[in-house]
């Protein structure tokens, strides 16, 4: 049952003032999105709706904490589709900014590995002006599987090496500089 | 026709064939590419928790490509986008193109951006492109694999139909390979699943693989490097995962009209395909000849439109 007690009513202002999250006072709740879905497909539980019914409503903290923010394959379907122009992929995206600030304030615990791996995985675009590939793979499969998981994907990792389609070292740019002076004007 | 050339961080890594093809490709098509200097990463679909993060990424790139003068072609969906949607940004957000140029200390004036498919497709035409094959791929039978990206969301990409796309059908037909229906075309092969719930990824990319099967198709044709990971790349660990045999080769479009062109196999980096395209390459030339009655069937819809 839903309390109103517990409800959060700026949830979604907070949300419309996040990039890409702007438009989703304008859902009504049509289902067009969940119709659509491929990861409803597989899985009835996954419902774009859903989140965005509790993200109006002001279901914060259960928005934030709930594994189904990770599920989106940012396949742009229902974006495509939606007759309010919700552009909901990016409202995903905006909620998500939010749940990983909460995580890192320590407020929430998030139960997906996708955030590490977005991290991981920009954080060596900031260093190098290009995604290190094997770096990120190596290190996230090492951190969410342990040295055995990991050494599961070694045969995978040496077959494209052998292909010559993995680096061991990182692809570096000139313009670390620029890169950086990007990162902290959008950051401000 | 002269263009400027983003191939973005997978091309220079795991999709290296599609890098390849498409500057062999080009050449004999008599298109001139110019690599950006010094491009960096779009941010891929890992930045899409911070957006203005991401389009600074790729506005960097965009003002790169406006320093050649010339359109920029893309042949990576994701980065398509991503750039795409930067320029977008950059000249309907005053806020953010003002980040963007103090960053970098010049001034936005716009680049227009293509992606390679559109390019072939629209710019240089399949009649002309046709006109530099030297033999036909009767015996090939594909199945078009569009996915997400390449498509949608049209207001970024506007090349194509996002329900039903047929460029890469033309691109099919006009090499003489036969071109399959495939309710799947548009789907999503859960590549952005992948790091997040990685059997999931593998279900969806299953079901492409399952109508590819059923339709009778000897390879799977795509545009995009991501769909090329989940569909070739991972086609051994779906295997594994579904106790299944899939075997199914997976072309990019620009391999396809390489084998048109007569291009050497060497050339178009079929050797670095994760799963063998041997079988198919063997089997051109070997197609059965149909009888020459063709019914074009139109959607009705289409058809009425077109009255």
């Amino acid at each position: 049952m839903i309390k109103s007690n517990d409800l959060d009513p700026n949830f979604k202002y907070e949300i419309s003032k996040e990039p890409g999250g702007e438009n989703i006072k304008k859902c009504f709740n049509c289902t067009g999105c969940t119709v659509g879905c491929p990861v409803t497909e597989i899985d009835k539980t996954y419902n774009p709706r859903r989140i965005l019914r509790k993200a109006i409503l002001g279901m914060r903290k259960e928005v934030l904490s709930d594994e189904s923010l990770w599920l989106c394959a940012s396949c742009y379907i229902c974006y495509e589709r939606c007759p309010q122009d919700v552009k909901i992929t990016e409202v995903i995206g905006a909620i998500r900014a939010i749940a990983q600030r909460e995580a890192k304030a320590g407020k929430i615990k998030l139960d997906n590995p996708k955030p590490l791996f977005d991290h991981l995985f920009i954080d060596s675009v900031k260093k190098n002006g290009k995604w290190y590939e094997a770096g990120v793979s190596g290190t996230f499969m090492l951190m969410t599987k342990g040295i055995g998981g990991a050494l599961g994907y070694a045969p995978m990792g040496f077959e494209l090496w052998k292909k010559g389609k993995l680096s061991i070292l990182p692809h570096t740019i000139k313009g670390k500089d620029e890169i950086k002076r990007i990162c902290e004007e959008v950051e401000k | 026709m002269k263009l400027a050339y983003y191939p973005g961080c997978t091309l220079h890594g795991t999709a290296r064939e599609y890098d390849a093809s498409t500057k062999a490709v080009c050449k004999a098509a008599g298109i001139e590419l110019t690599e950006i200097d010094d491009w960096n990463c779009c941010g891929a679909l890992e930045a899409i928790f911070d957006k203005e993060l991401s389009m600074g990424l790729s506005a960097r790139n965009n003002f790169k490509a406006q320093k050649t003068g010339l359109d920029l072609v893309i042949p990576c969906s994701i980065c398509s986008h991503n750039l795409s949607r930067a320029d977008k940004a950059m000249k309907t957000d005053s806020g953010f193109r003002a980040k963007i140029e103090k960053a970098l200390g010049e001034k936005y004036t716009g680049v227009n951006i293509k992606h390679l498919l559109d390019v072939v497709v629209n710019d240089l035409g399949t009649e002309t492109l046709a006109a530099k094959f030297t033999k036909s791929l009767n015996g090939i039978k594909a199945v078009p694999y569009y996915g997400c990206l390449l498509i949608r969301p049209s207001e970024v990409c506007k090349f194509d139909n996002p329900e039903n796309p047929t460029s890469l059908d033309d691109i099919i037909k006009s090499t003489g390979a036969e071109c399959l229906p495939f309710t799947q075309k548009t789907k999503c092969c859960g590549g952005n699943l992948l790091m997040s719930k990685q059997d999931y990824a593998f279900i969806l990319t299953k079901k492409l693989f399952d109508e590819a099967k059923s339709s009778g198709a000897n390879c799977i044709v795509v545009a995009c490097p991501m769909c090329h990971m989940l569909l070739d790349g991972q086609q051994e660990m779906i295997e594994k995962a579904h106790n299944t045999v899939i075997d199914m080769p997976v072309l990019y479009f620009t391999q396809l009209i390489g084998l048109a062109m007569g291009l050497s196999e060497k050339e178009l980096e079929l050797d670095k395909n994760m799963v063998s395209p041997a079988k198919v390459i063997d089997s051109i030339g070997k197609g059965v000849k149909k009888a020459e009655v063709k019914i074009e069937a139109k959607p009705a819809i289409e058809a009425e439109a077109a009255q």
